[in-house]
């Protein structure tokens, strides 16, 4: 299975933000030791991941479940490995002061800044209607509009925003956006069918290297983040500790990475419903456990 | 005829090549949309697209509009002394330096989301062409000229009006042409940021994987700079046909 001859070939991990502790895991994987030789893309806002897996200009990359649902159903043979998040971390903050109850209370009055194209985005939308919310873009990490304007919400990662409002002195509160039931797989780990065919033992390797970077991530972040930092010095150490343990409910919550057919048919489901792709894509084509 | 075909020659081609190209399976169609897809997406998301395009045009005009009388005043300013030039020429530089990208989320907390933030966004990319070719038309007047005005006794105010500023036309109006793709690039970016039109449907339809509908944007972007470009050769033409040689050799 290890390479025998010489160096091995090159991957690269394409990342779709920068480094942080999502990507912990990523940065903590003893990919020599596995016989890997792995350079991680960081990337930013609007990172085509999925496309350049498609592309080939990335052997593997991240991206959450239903980005790679909606990919296949175009023709782009993307193929899940690990599911980092087992839950999605993604929610819409409020308030506090606001006082409200449920997500549905949010889209009453004022305004959401959220990325209207997300299929989450568009399942509140149907539920409940954007008459009365004016919304406008997500300013991504920025969190500035939400601290000056009490009745300004915004779409989060439930774990990162949120402690930025905090230690800005503002009380929110977060609603996942699985209380509405919609529930992908987010940051997972993806590599093309045709890479996965070509070399499997290669996807294998590296989902074994990944496993182990995450145990030892949520075991021990302190190595990893300090050199995330060093990658990624607008966000601050002390963010990088509280972070990478406020996201730990999300990933351990059994086996690390491993999915099921039932939640990925959840999936399509829900997105065939929205209309974003025909019924006929298949649960199990989706992923691989390894 | 003759004059529509040279340019017909290469779409064409060129959207013939694509099509053949996306259909044979050459490239993925995830990459790059074929262009009956596209053409398919506007006419799927017509009304849609419409109301982005009318927001969009709206915003360029206005920013482009406010960069050509700003820019044109500034540029009087800068021409009526070197000392003032000086002073604040590399100020007007920084307009075309600044990163449209970067600023563009100030821009909403200064002027909030919606309208002002997107002709906002047209204007500052769109002034710095007109400021640096209207200074150059406005200190290029023939000296000869201007030193008959000057025998004659003319007053600063009826030379510049009667005679540089004319004289700086062929410039100021190079200067809006470059000036014109800017405010609807610009007016673009600020919608990305501020929300609305053509802006606001190239990140949901991107986010959405819908390569059609992001090219079905672009294009109409497009449209939108081509026709800004063609009202200001229409004004060149109007203007500079009896006397300017750019506008007497077609």
């Amino acid at each position: 299975m290890l390479a025998a001859c010489g160096k091995p070939a090159k991957s690269r991990l394409a990342l779709n933000w920068k480094p942080d502790p999502q990507f912990g895991g990523f940065y903590a994987a003893p990919f020599q030791k596995h016989g890997l030789d792995v350079e991680i893309l960081p990337g930013g806002a609007g990172t085509p991941t999925v496309q350049m897996i498609g592309a080939g200009s990335a052997e593997f990359g991240i991206v959450s479940a239903d980005e790679l649902v909606v990919a296949r159903s175009r023709g782009n043979d993307v193929v899940a490995l690990f599911a980092v998040f087992q839950n999605c971390p993604q929610g819409i903050m409020a308030h506090a002061s606001r006082h409200l109850g449920s997500i549905g209370d949010v889209l009453k009055e004022g305004t959401l800044a959220l990325q209207r194209g997300l299929p989450y985005a568009r399942i509140l939308e149907k539920k409940y209607g954007f008459d009365h919310v004016k919304v406008v873009p997500s300013p991504g990490g920025d969190i500035s509009a939400f601290l000056r304007d009490e009745k300004f919400a915004q779409q989060c990662f439930v774990m990162s925003e949120p402690l930025q409002a905090r230690h800005a002195g503002v009380d929110v509160k977060v609603f996942p956006v699985a209380d509405v039931g919609y529930n992908p797989y987010t940051t997972v780990l993806a590599t093309s069918g045709a890479q996965l065919k070509s070399d499997p033992g290669r996807a294998a390797a590296i989902v074994a290297a990944v496993r182990d970077g995450w145990r030892a991530y949520l075991d021990d972040p302190k190595p990893t983040n300090t050199r995330m930092h060093e990658l990624n010095p607008s966000m601050d150490i002390a963010a990088f500790a509280e972070v990478a343990e406020a996201q730990k409910p999300f990933i351990e919550t059994g086996d690390l990475g491993m999915m099921t057919a039932e939640r990925w048919a959840t999936l399509i489901g829900q997105l065939a419903e929205l209309g974003d792709i025909p019924q006929s894509i298949q649960a199990q084509d989706c992923f691989r456990n390894m | 005829m003759r004059k529509f075909l040279p340019p017909l020659i290469p779409f064409v081609v060129i959207t013939l090549a694509l099509e053949w190209m996306v259909r044979s399976g050459l490239v993925p169609s995830y990459l790059v949309p074929a262009p009956s897809a596209v053409l398919r997406a506007l006419l799927d998301n017509r009304e849609e697209l419409a109301a982005a395009m009318t927001k969009t045009s709206a915003a360029a005009l206005i920013g482009f509009a406010l960069s050509t009388l700003a820019g044109v005043a500034i540029a009087v300013l800068l021409s009526s002394s070197r000392a003032i030039q000086r002073a604040l020429y590399p100020y007007a530089v920084f307009f075309q330096t600044v990163p449209i990208i970067a600023i563009a989320p100030l821009l909403v907390i200064w002027f909030g989301y919606g309208m002002k933030t997107v002709v906002a966004s047209a204007f500052i990319v769109s002034i710095f062409p007109v400021i640096a070719n209207t200074l150059t038309g406005l200190l290029s007047t023939d000296p000869a000229l201007r030193d008959l005005f000057r025998l004659y006794g003319a007053s600063p105010a009826i030379t510049l009006v009667k005679l540089r500023f004319p004289a700086a036309l062929p410039q100021i109006l190079t200067g809006l042409r470059v000036a014109s793709g800017l405010a609807v690039i610009g007016a673009i970016v600020g919608e990305f940021i501020g929300g609305e039109g053509l802006g606001s449907v190239v990140d949901i339809a991107r986010t959405q994987q819908r390569v059609d509908k992001v090219f079905a944007a672009v294009l109409l972007a497009s449209a939108l700079g081509l026709a800004l470009f063609g009202l200001i050769n229409l004004i060149s033409a109007l203007t500079l046909r009896r006397w300017h040689a750019s506008e007497q050799l077609q």
